[in-house]
């Protein structure tokens, strides 16, 4: 590759009786052409231009590149202002120092022992956050309030709209699929309790909830998540804020406020639902809610309004925490969002099939 | 003001909104010069340096850059512009997802058209420049301050720009690195002919680097003085401007 002529660029090697390697350069070199590929042995490099026309900063980079490990490289011969260029660069300590790529083995015991170590970090989180609340509560803890009232509005009182359409919705469902079956029994007129049970005692909060996750878990997510990226929340430490106290135990607060109360209209609004499907053909509107009424026990509601008082903490708690730990990056950010809304739908689903076990046991 | 001038404005009014901070500003820097603005904190350097680089729009008058007249140019005419020049920003802006290798590999990767090879190797030649050539692949948020600035640095270089913008680029530099921050300023005006338009605070390194020097007064709300900086240390200028000079006179 030795094309002065052409303008591009070259290199080539001699290597002289004294075992120096003489590398000589030409043409013209620039970022968007692609550059001559060179090998040099030994430690005693001389490199000499000819016929060397303009260059950018590809010409330096390519010293540097090539001859950065090189002992004694002897750059005299070349135009002062290209020397000065490369010996600007400040050489690496150490080569390379990159790891070896891990085994499958080691991949899957760090991935264990990472997955252990965040499940250890999440109870942290939880602990830390239930110390919170009861500072709040004998009154030590620096609570964000206007934070508070801003969350009851947007995390509740917002949320109406979808809750409602997806309330409605289940209970529309839900009879519609019972009343196929209570049709071949000729009992539709239980299509009634199937939904009214349903709505109270399972749907309504678990709608809800599930709810939370995508529009309150991913906010809070994004919000603590970036606010950790732009250093506020170390900002807030150095102030002498404790950031779980001030960010996250209001906002908890809050959902656990109103998801219960979201929940308790998500069933009406399921048992509307029914009654549509019901009384289009199959029962009168008189009868499906008298047999609904008689469904509904104290009871049942009890065990729906608990449950939604644990999925709405449960929905907050995890776009706080998942926040909290985001990586400082707009992806780190991201990534916080979309695990919060799957950690807290996971932890929603796990803790109804916990709760269908206690209350099971306590005959409720 | 003559044909040949890289950079000019003229009657230039800059500010955010509808509120001026300066006017009145009229400057023009020859290809291969290096320009230094100083100021009081918050006068507008920041301000001016964004408009002078095209990445505001002026509240008024006239700039070019590159012989472009930069209210006129749109789109790609004005992308083809910015693609020649580089600019740190105060806050060093480095993408936070990526690796400082990837920082300064990102704008290459999109406007060259190099191999892969070549391209790794002009990024890690520049970060070796500014002596980044240890942490190549950490992430923004794992470096320091004068670290991060210095990457940006790297960053503004990438393509080699004709104009390279600086926003206190020697800020929480220790005087070592600060010292060779001078040093690889005026290496690549020598090798490049690249021309350099910087803000600063550190009069020393002012003196040492800048061939001119332009001192935003917030009080007039236009130029207080614009010429070498050896004229701003002698008497005869505005006592504000002979004052912030002075500072650094033991040096
Ligand atoms: N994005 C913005 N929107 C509105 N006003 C702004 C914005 N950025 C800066 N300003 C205002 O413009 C003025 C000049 O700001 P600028 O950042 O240019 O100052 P500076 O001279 O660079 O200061 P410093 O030396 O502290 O960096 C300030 O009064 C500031 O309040
Ligand atoms: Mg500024």
């Amino acid at each position: 590759m030795s094309d002065v002529a052409t303008g591009l660029s070259s290199a080539r090697t001699e290597v002289l009786a004294d075992g120096t390697a003489v590398v000589t350069i030409g043409g013209s070199w620039n970022q968007d052409s692609s550059l001559p590929a060179i090998v040099v042995k030994g430690d005693r490099v001389r490199v000499v231009a000819e016929g060397l026309a303009d260059f950018d900063s590809s010409l330096p980079a390519w010293l540097y590149a090539n001859f950065k490990n090189v002992r004694h490289l002897d750059l005299s011969a070349l135009p002062v202002r290209l020397q000065s260029l490369v010996q600007m660069a400040e050489k690496a300590s150490s080569a390379d120092e990159r790891p070896p790529h891990p085994g499958f083995l080691e991949q899957f015991g760090t991935w264990g022992l990472e997955s252990s170590a965040s499940w250890g970090r999440a109870f942290e989180h939880i602990g830390h956050t239930a110390i919170g609340f009861l500072r709040m509560l004998v009154g030590r803890a620096k609570v964000n309030w206007s934070d508070f009232r801003l969350e009851l509005q947007t995390s509740g009182v917002d949320a109406l709209p979808i809750v409602a359409l997806l309330g409605f919705l289940t209970g529309l469902i839900m009879a519609y699929v019972g009343l196929i079956q209570l049709r071949l029994v000729g009992a539709t007129v239980y299509v009634a309790n199937l939904v009214s049970l349903a709505m109270t005692r399972e749907m309504g909060a678990l709608m809800t909830g599930i709810i939370a996750c995508g529009r309150t878990s991913t906010a809070y997510a994004s919000q603590l998540g970036s606010m950790n990226v732009s250093q506020e929340t170390d900002a807030l430490r150095a102030l002498g804020i404790n950031p779980i106290e001030y960010l996250a135990v209001p906002r908890i607060l809050a959902v656990t406020l109103m998801i219960p109360l979201l929940a308790v209209f998500a069933t009406f609004i399921g048992v509307f639902g029914g009654m549509v499907v019901a009384c289009a053909g199959d029962l009168s509107i008189e009868q499906y809610l008298t047999q609904a009424v008689r469904a509904i026990s104290f009871k049942s509601f009890l065990v729906g309004f608990i449950k939604s008082i644990a999925f709405g903490f449960i929905a907050a708690w995890a776009g706080c925490y998942r926040g909290s730990v985001a990586k400082r990056s707009a992806l780190g950010v991201g990534e916080a969002a979309t695990s919060a809304a799957v950690l807290g739908i996971t932890f929603i689903v796990i803790s109804d099939a916990l709760f269908a076990v206690i209350f099971n046991l306590f005959d409720l | 003001m003559s044909a040949g001038d890289i950079l000019t404005c003229a009657d230039l009014a800059i500010g955010h909104g509808d509120r001026v901070i300066m006017d009145r500003l009229n400057l023009s820097l020859a290809p291969g010069k290096i320009l230094a603005i100083v100021g009081p904190s918050g006068c507008g350097k920041s301000t001016l340096m964004r408009a002078l680089g095209g990445l505001d729009e002026p509240l008024g008058g006239k700039t070019t850059l590159m012989g472009v007249d930069l209210n006129a140019s749109r789109g790609q005419q004005r992308q083809d512009i910015l693609r020649r020049t580089g600019f740190l920003f105060q806050g060093s802006a480095l993408f936070s997802s990526l690796t400082l290798r990837e920082n300064i590999e990102m704008p290459m990767r999109e406007f060259l058209k190099a191999p892969h090879r070549e391209i790794r190797q002009l990024a890690e030649y520049k970060l070796a420049l500014v002596g980044l050539a240890d942490a190549m692949d950490k992430l923004p948020s794992e470096i320091s301050g004068g670290m991060a600035k210095r990457a940006g640095i790297a960053r503004a270089m990438a393509l080699d720009p004709s104009v390279i913008f600086l926003d206190e680029p020697s800020a929480g530099l220790d005087p070592m690195s600060s010292g060779r921050l001078d040093e690889l300023i005026l290496r690549l005006r020598e090798a490049f002919g690249t021309t350099i338009v910087l803000v600063s605070h550190e009069v020393p390194s002012i003196l040492r680097t800048a061939d001119f020097c332009v001192y935003l007064d917030p009080d007039t709300g236009t130029m207080g003085a614009y010429g070498p900086p050896k004229s701003f240390l002698q008497a005869g200028q505005p006592p504000k401007v002979h004052a912030f000079f002075s500072q650094a006179r033991f040096d």
